[in-house]
């Protein structure tokens, strides 16, 4: 008797990888919509969209991961979506940070080989800071954010008051809360694959 | 020629199957025992048996999906032409045969029906000009004009099958290989696909198609190959196979040879007073009517079969007796009461054709009680013991077999004390065990004085377990009447099977 | 009139000759002005630059009005008109939100920033998903040479994005005949039954459908080296070169001569 199973246990993403990661990546991206919906087009919460981002999607990212856990799954996870969010015409912040933050997600997970559980929600935390993007662009330069919309007079009144009411502390707090939520989401997706995927036969027990 | 060569196969089975013990892995599911054959060239070969007798299988090793993508020990030889399919890659076998597969919802890599009759050929890096030329021809042979150019969400499960048959067709294989592919099909859509089999049959090309439902492969069908847990039990005519008397093949575990041998079983009851009435009810779709002018009486116990074409409105009509469609005219009422939808809602369950949407937790005994109000523990294990589910209280859902899932919905039903209850499309899918077991199930709900509706496609199905047809179709409720004897050619007509008559 | 048509007239869709296509996102349109996808996303970039990059709320409106003239010559017309006007909807209330004070002038400033930033992108964006199809998408990739660990994964994902609100619909239904209703109410009540009512299903028929698109694209043939041939032709014409040019023409204009805004 042979076993020839050698091409499932190729090392590099097959082609069976490739379709599973473009599934997750279209669930995923599905939740981040409807986890933006709450806080995007509200001018008091917009910038608090990535909390929204975090709370909904990870256990669609450790499914994913634990389905393919090999090296390029969530750097591709990264990718697409800054190019899906960049054709859709979002700010290039956030396009950057998810490709940036999607690469680091990627090395951390992978100093465990994707197998161990908290490492992935590290990871996945790390990956969430993505959609911050925007907002550190914003903090980094808040009045040439404004440039366009600023007319002569208004201008200098405006910068009195942002630096006046400067919400210095607010850049920490949303990536604070972006990290704490997606912990926080990610530790209902490990119970989730401990309680039902791993018991369906989904996915292999992970660490 | 195919030809395997003293094939042993098992499945690798997962960490959480083998703890699981029963289930799936229990039944040593789809695993070959030394299974040779032979088939020439411009041979159509039937493989039929019951579910996890290897048929699948077999299909798996000739288009090399075994063991490139479904893991296991095997051993001993396929040969396509005296070439070893092991030696091929994937893509090098993908121009040689062609597979169509059960499922059409996930069969499409593209969201037009162009670009998926063109994807095989796309990747064989067909020249354009030639790439036309062939998609043209396939059109015209397969009479698919009127699907170019469409939205594969919109398509009909039957469409999308032929659309995935076209898109096999384009390559123009030598070999088509079918698994189940009439599971989810009309009576329409299954004589169109019969025609499209006789048309590559006529060019000599090879057939294997692996099914249950088995009449409207006899006309085409050169042999027939039986199976029986993983090895091969008998080789057959067509001829041979009908003489076959109803108690054997049903002992074998098949399904009807031919429709024209099935009659109505069910000896339709009295109508008892009407415990459900519908007056003069018309659905609506985004402004759109569906449905108009539905007037029906129903007594407690009746099983109603719902049938009509694809987009007659007859999920319409199921998720409104649910209470899930909610922007109907007219009265629904109920042992003289008129309900609401949410009366509806709490009354009546429907059992969906793909059940894994209403199955949440993680065993069948968590299941029986996720979510239910009152559902003590007394109950919920009667219940499994009455649907025969207890020996798999602590199986994930996910890991039992369709009709099992079935009974499981039905499980929950029962424990929620739900009075009325739709199938949709229950046999998709099922063997004739299977099949034959939710007909029972259903005939028991029915004497529990349950009002059943199902809507089916499947003829005998209908003959076995319902006591009334509604035919649904352009916009309206166009016939219903009793399941019976007398009745018997009027449902024939329904399901248009002169067309399979002709043959028999 | 044969089955299949009665069929289709009495659900009130209309079909359409040849020249009807689908796009990306399935609607259907018809072909206007047509350009490479490749340049598409030249443009796009060249938008998300000048948008990012605008020196005045005017120069913003002239990007908006070309986007607009675009979006009519690919015969989105309805779409381009009403994009414009909304355009200039919040070009007055931005106006107004600059005579507040204090932190709410703070906080408006940075949302509309955002929504100046990012709304000539989003309403040019959907002109070009609107009209381009998946299959023009991956011959245009495949011509550049883009990985295919990206091609792929992104056909995949567009395709299954809307069989993702399929399955939500199925999962409601189910949830409603148990009692459970998809609700923010029902969530906060019993929020670990609510989520398992939702993940489950959803991530159960994502990893089957993963595995039977799978093996439907093995079959025929995905993993072929050979370069990808395909049934749609592309291409650059002379309007390429006319619609980068007005693009790259405003960004210029927009840098470099700042004070004629």
């Amino acid at each position: 008797m042979t076993t020839q199973s050698s091409y499932l246990d190729k090392k590099g993403l097959t082609m069976k990888d490739l379709v599973t990661i473009g599934i997750f990546t279209a669930l995923f991206f599905v939740f981040e919509l409807v986890g933006s919906l709450p806080f995007a087009p509200n001018p008091a919460l917009t910038f608090y969209q990535p909390f929204g981002i975090a709370l909904l999607c990870g256990p669609v990212f450790l499914l994913m991961v634990a389905k393919v856990p090999k090296r390029g799954t969530i750097a591709i996870l990264g990718i697409i979506n800054g190019i899906v969010w960049f054709a859709l015409g979002m700010h290039w912040g956030m396009d950057l940070g998810y490709i940036i933050m999607g690469i680091a997600a990627e090395i951390v997970a992978g100093m465990k080989g994707y197998k161990n559980i908290k490492w992935n929600i590290a990871a996945y935390s790390l990956f969430c800071l993505g959609p911050a993007g925007v907002f550190v662009a914003y903090f980094f330069n808040p009045t040439a954010w404004a440039q366009t919309m600023l007319e002569k007079g208004t201008a200098q009144e405006y910068i009195d008051t942002m630096t006046a009411t400067a919400p210095t502390g607010m850049l920490p707090l949303i990536l604070l809360g972006t990290v704490i939520i997606a912990v926080i989401s990610g530790l209902v997706g490990k119970k989730l694959l401990k309680k039902q995927f791993e018991r369906a036969g989904v996915t292999e027990a992970s660490l | 020629m195919i030809e395997l060569k003293q094939i042993n196969f098992s499945y690798k089975v997962s960490r959480a199957e083998r703890e699981g013990g029963l289930g799936r892995s229990g039944q040593e599911k789809g695993g070959l025992q030394d299974v040779s054959l032979t088939i020439q060239d411009g041979e159509c070969i039937l493989l039929c048996g019951r579910s996890g007798c290897g048929k699948t299988t077999i299909t798996r090793l000739v288009n090399g999906l075994i063991p490139r993508f479904y893991a296991g020990d095997l051993s001993g030889k396929v040969l396509i032409n005296g070439q070893d399919i092991a030696d091929l890659p994937m893509y090098e076998i993908a121009e040689h045969i062609g597979s169509v597969f059960q499922n059409p919802r996930t069969q499409f890599f593209n969201v037009d029906s162009d670009s998926e009759i063109a994807f095989g050929l796309e990747n064989e890096a067909c020249p354009p000009e030639e790439m036309k030329r062939r998609i043209d021809l396939t059109v015209k042979d397969l009479d698919i004009g009127h699907l170019r150019g469409r939205s594969i969400h919109e398509l009909s499960g039957g469409e999308k099958q032929k659309i995935a048959f076209a898109s096999v067709y384009t390559m123009n294989p030598d070999i088509y290989l079918l698994d189940e592919p009439s599971s989810n099909l009309d009576m329409d859509a299954i004589r169109d696909l019969k025609q499209h089999l006789a048309l590559v049959k006529k060019q000599g090309k090879t057939i294997l198609i692996a099914e249950h439902r088995l009449y409207y492969l006899m006309d085409i069908a050169d042999r027939i190959v039986y199976m029986e847990r993983g090895r091969i039990a008998g080789i057959f005519t067509p001829e041979q196979f009908r003489e076959f008397s109803e108690a054997k093949r049903e002992e074998m575990g098949l399904r009807a040879a031919s429709l024209n041998t099935v009659h109505p079983k069910v000896v339709s009851q009295l109508p008892s007073d009407s415990l459900l009435e519908l007056k003069s009810v018309s659905l609506r779709y985004q402004k759109r009517s569906v449905l108009d002018g539905i007037n029906l009486k129903v007594g407690a116990g009746a099983v109603i079969g719902i049938i009509g074409h694809n987009g007659a409105g007859k999920t319409t009509l199921s998720r409104a007796l649910c209470g899930l469609h909610k922007k109907s005219e007219g009265q629904f009422i109920w042992n003289g009461q008129p309900q609401s939808y949410k009366d509806r809602l709490k009354r009546s369950y429907m059992v969906m054709q793909d059940v894994n949407y209403e199955l949440f937790a993680e065993s069948v005994r968590a299941e029986c009680a996720f979510g239910i109000r009152g559902a003590t523990l007394g109950l919920v294990d009667s219940t499994m013991e009455k649907l025969g589910l207890t020996p798999y209280q602590d199986e994930h859902p996910n890991t039992l077999s369709g009709g099992q899932k079935q009974r499981v919905a039905v499980a929950v039903s029962m424990i929620c004390g739900k009075e009325l209850l739709v199938f949709d499309e229950p046999t998709s899918g099922l063997d004739f065990d299977s099949m034959a077991q939710v007909a029972e199930l259903i005939r028991e709900l029915s004497a529990a004085g349950k009002i059943i509706f199902i809507v089916t496609h499947d003829y005998e199905f209908i003959c076995r377990t319902c006591s009334r047809v509604l035919h649904v179709d352009h916009g309206e409720v166009c016939d219903d009447f009793p399941v019976s004897g007398v009745t018997e050619n009027r449902i024939m007509k329904l399901f248009s099977m002169q067309q399979f008559a002709k043959g028999d | 009139m044969s089955k299949e048509q009665s069929e289709r007239r009495a659900l009130g869709v209309l079909r359409m000759s040849d020249d009807w296509n689908y796009s990306m996102n399935g609607e259907t349109v018809c072909n206007g002005l047509w350009i490479d996808p490749r340049t598409k996303i030249v443009i796009l970039l060249l938008c998300v630059l000048s948008a990012t990059m605008a020196p005045s709320m005017r120069y913003e409106m002239l990007l908006v009005l070309l986007i607009a003239c675009f979006g009519i010559a690919c015969r989105k017309v309805r779409y381009s008109i009403i994009g414009a006007l909304v355009y200039a909807a919040v070009y007055f209330v931005t106006i107004a939100a600059l005579k507040t004070h204090g932190s709410v002038q703070v906080m408006l400033v940075a949302f509309l920033g955002l929504v100046h930033k990012v709304y000539p992108c989003g309403i040019l964006s959907g002109i070009i998903i609107s009209t381009t199809k998946v299959g023009e998408f991956l011959s245009a990739m495949n011509r550049s040479h883009a990985s295919r660990k990206i091609v792929i994964p992104v056909a995949v994902m567009l395709r299954y994005i809307p069989t993702v609100r399929e399955d939500w619909r199925f999962i409601k239904d189910a949830m409603k005949m148990r009692d459970i209703s998809p609700s923010l109410k029902s969530f906060l009540m019993h929020p670990g039954m609510t989520i398992e009512c939702i993940y489950v299903p959803l991530m159960m028929a994502a990893s089957k459908t993963a595995d039977e698109l799978t093996v439907a694209s093995v079959t025929r043939g995905i993993e072929n080296p050979k370069t990808r041939t395909s049934i749609v032709q592309i291409g650059f014409g002379i309007w390429d070169a006319v619609v980068t040019v007005c693009f790259l023409a405003l960004f210029l204009v927009g840098q470099f001569c700042k004070g004629v805004f």
